[in-house]
């Protein structure tokens, strides 16, 4: 220990440089990785943002704001086709955490309830998570189409009212409704495996007393339980929000926006323009569109930390 | 010293020399041992490709690696992913007269101008061999600021025509015509009489009796029925002050709303979730017996095959014109080419590949091609056609026209460089097939488009 207290200042601080320097060189490929990788794309793609480019010329037109402004109001071809698809994103953004929360609270709930087959219907419920991807969207297509399989049922239950001739996905009135199920139906396993964590952290003493004052199942859940997991219903209406503002690959795959624009969201708009813009300068234009999005999820980030902090 | 300077001097020219001959070998004539990459988007042109360049290798050395990006789209990012890391193949089949002029204007194709002769051009059907020429017309459209092919110049030539053919033909099946009591051969001579076939076989079979197009891309529609449709119903000038700026005449006037009102009969008929399929899966459907017709193109007898469909139960006709209509029964489609074969600017064997697109272009190898990808070659093949491409395909040529009577879709100088079909038939699907809108709602729709594209 003395000797250590001894140690000559000049050495300690060569031990501590070659400490720093092993920590920097472990370090190093994470932050070059993140610098090529990251802040690279990152910046190229805000630069892209204020430019007109369709990918194949070797120089960039400079338009400033103008990719956003046309976005926002500016362009008569563009900016109703982002509203368009704003109000679409907003309905997914609403509706899906809604059923994820709706379902998965009261399913973790039994779950955590019922001793019997309970590791049996955690595998079954968890499921749709471990399958989901792009052939599960396809199967999914596939039940929902004219003659498809739910038509089929529907038809042999004595329900044909309820059967859509042009298909679930091919009527513009129920297209964006199904879509939401089939994502919440994604997401669901993780509300519950969510759900399970915090209701088996919740001190069993507070149960027990809330049983010695009388309280039912029912006065229990909702006045004990449900406000101990709103962090839990916080983090999962937010996970989800934030999926929903920012991914595309079941509208993609299922209607690809259709039908006609019935079920574009922000995010395929923006790969829309990218990639299937008829070769049009427009990849300034879905940059802009995809840096709307990221302020927008960092404003729901925002406001999430302010939420699970005021619950703390 | 001196002698070792010497020794120096005569290795480096002997680098030299060596580096020269090699160089001589990549690009010279001497093209044998030569490797040439090419990318199509078709798949089913992959296979005839292949054995294309299998005789091709047999006959000069020259190796060619046949690679398919499809869809469309992932043909489109693979090209700017391979444009910006200078990765580009050596040949690649596009688009023809729009995909080549974008994919000029950047710089990464070829001008073959001085390479392809008179001579070579005659090989073309008639019309089609400039598809991918830069005219002073479009090099005027391509000044917008805005347009795609901003940067191609005037006397430019692209590509060259590689299949040819046109949109708006009619596939049928012939068991379900027969079926609803109609007579395959007694091909529908007008609009009307197309509805009526329309309106037996649904009848007949409800969810399996209808049409079938790849209306998830909402331009299709338009691309390949209600255009022509409109050109027999109005003719040539009439159709083309639809997209002007004269609202006396465009979309918005009397005419569009005729024929928008011509087009919307299709309506009751259209297969059940035809707004869901793709082309792809439209030509599927039909080949599984989904639906009663296909709307295609020439193209689109390669996929029928492809998809395991008898082409015995098929018939195939071009869209009949509206029944008195401008044009009147001398109404015919005119042959386009289709796709085109360029050379990038980043290949390092342009002799070679200007070979093998000379090798692909000649009656024999076209013919060839023909028959094993069951699509039309750009290459005329004279008296040998019914022969080289076979009954099915011969019969297709039934359907092409030329003149004034001719809807040809890549005349199109008429319309604002910013008009955007997809756009458009993103307005019109909201009529047909999906309901939610009055024709002359969409009418007010696309002249509000079409006004806004002159801007």
């Amino acid at each position: 220990m003395a000797a250590h207290v001894l140690r000559p200042p000049a050495l300690r601080r060569r031990r501590r440089r070659r400490e720093a320097l092993t920590g920097y060189a472990f370090v190093a490929p994470a932050l070059v990785l993140f610098a090529v990788m990251g802040l690279y794309t990152i910046g190229y793609g805000l630069a892209l943002s204020f430019a007109r480019w369709n990918g194949f010329t070797p120089t960039w037109s400079w338009v400033g704001f103008g990719n956003y402004l046309d976005l926002l109001y500016r362009d008569p071809v563009y900016a109703p086709l982002v509203r368009g698809a704003a109000l679409n994103t907003l309905a997914v953004m609403i509706a899906v955490p809604l059923l994820i929360v709706l379902i998965s609270f009261p399913l973790a709930y039994t779950l955590n309830r019922i001793r019997l087959l309970r590791t049996t219907f955690r595998t079954i419920f968890f499921l749709p998570f471990v399958t989901a991807g792009i052939a599960v969207f396809y199967a999914w297509t596939y039940v929902l189409e004219p003659n498809g399989s739910l038509n089929f049922i529907l038809r042999h239950l004595g329900l044909g009212t309820l059967s859509q001739p042009q298909g679930f996905l091919g009527n513009p009135s129920t297209a964006l409704p199904t879509l939401i199920v089939v994502m919440a139906w994604g997401a669901i396993p993780v509300g519950i495996v969510l759900y399970l964590t915090g209701l088996q952290a919740i001190d069993g003493t507070v149960l027990d007393a809330a049983q010695i004052d009388g309280a039912g199942s029912f006065r229990t859940m909702t006045a004990i339980i449900w406000p101990l997991l709103r962090p839990i219903t916080a983090a999962v209406v937010m996970l989800n929000v934030r999926d929903a503002l920012q991914s595309f690959q079941v509208f993609l795959i299922m209607t690809n926006g259709g039908p006609g624009t019935d079920t574009t969201v922000l995010g395929l708009e923006s790969y829309k323009l990218a990639f299937a813009g008829n070769l049009g300068q427009t990849l300034g234009l879905a940059s802009a569109l995809g840096w709307i999005l990221f302020v927008v999820a960092l404003l729901l980030a925002a406001v999430n930390l302010r939420l699970l902090r005021s619950r703390a | 010293m001196f002698r070792r300077g010497q020794r120096l001097l005569s290795l480096v020219a002997a680098g030299v020399a060596g580096l020269a001959l090699l160089a001589g070998c990549g690009g010279g004539s001497s093209a044998s041992g030569t490797t040439l990459t090419m990318w199509t988007f078709k798949e089913p042109h992959v296979k005839a490709l292949q054995d294309a360049a299998a005789a091709f290798k047999a006959t000069t050395g020259i190796t060619v690696n046949i690679t398919a990006y499809t869809p469309d789209d992932t043909f489109t990012s693979k090209v700017q992913s391979a444009a910006a890391t200078h990765s580009l193949p050596d040949v690649m089949e596009v688009h023809a007269a729009g995909e080549d002029f974008t994919f000029g204007a950047a710089g990464l194709l070829t001008d073959l101008s001085s390479d392809i002769d008179a001579s070579w051009k005659s090989r073309f059907l008639n019309g089609t061999a400039d598809a991918g020429l830069v005219t002073p017309q479009i090099y005027q459209q391509s000044l917008d600021p805005k347009s795609t092919h901003l940067g191609i110049k005037t006397g430019q030539l692209l590509s060259i025509p590689f299949t040819a053919g046109t949109f708006g033909v009619i596939y049928a099946n012939k068991a379900k015509l027969r079926a609803a009591g109609l007579d395959p051969n007694a091909i529908p001579k007008t609009w009307e009489d197309l509805l009526s076939w329309f309106k037996a076989t649904t009848a007949k079979d409800p969810t399996g009796g209808g049409v079938n197009l790849g209306l998830s891309s909402s331009s299709t529609g338009l691309d390949w029925l209600m255009e022509p449709l409109a050109y027999s119903a109005l003719g040539q000038a009439k159709y083309e002050a639809l997209f002007g700026k004269d609202p006396a005449q465009n979309w918005g006037s009397a005419n569009g709303q005729h024929v928008l009102d011509l087009y919307n009969e299709i309506t009751p008929y259209w297969s059940p979730g035809a707004q869901t399929l793709s082309i792809d899966n439209a030509d599927l459907g039909f080949a599984q017996g989904k639906s009663a017709f296909d709307v295609g193109g020439t193209f689109t007898m390669s996929s029928l095959q492809q998809d395991g469909m008898d082409p015995n139960n098929i018939v195939a006709f071009g869209l009949p014109p509206a029944a008195n209509g401008a044009v009147g029964s001398a109404f015919k489609l005119a042959p386009i080419a289709l796709t085109g074969l360029a050379i990038t600017t980043q290949t390092k064997n342009s002799s070679a590949a200007l070979q093998w697109l000379n090798y692909l272009t000649t009656e024999q190898v076209a013919g060839k091609f023909a028959q094993t990808a069951f699509d039309l070659p750009g290459t005329n093949l004279g008296a040998n056609a019914s022969k080289d491409v076979g009954p099915y395909l011969s019969s297709l040529e039934s359907v092409f026209g030329t003149g004034d009577t001719a809807f040809n879709p890549t005349q199109n100088a008429f319309q604002s460089p910013q008009w955007d079909i997809q756009k458009a038939g993103d307005i019109v699907i909201k009529m047909s097939p999906l309901k939610q809108a009055s024709s002359a709602a969409v009418n007010s729709q696309l002249s509000a488009y079409n006004l806004d594209s002159w801007k």
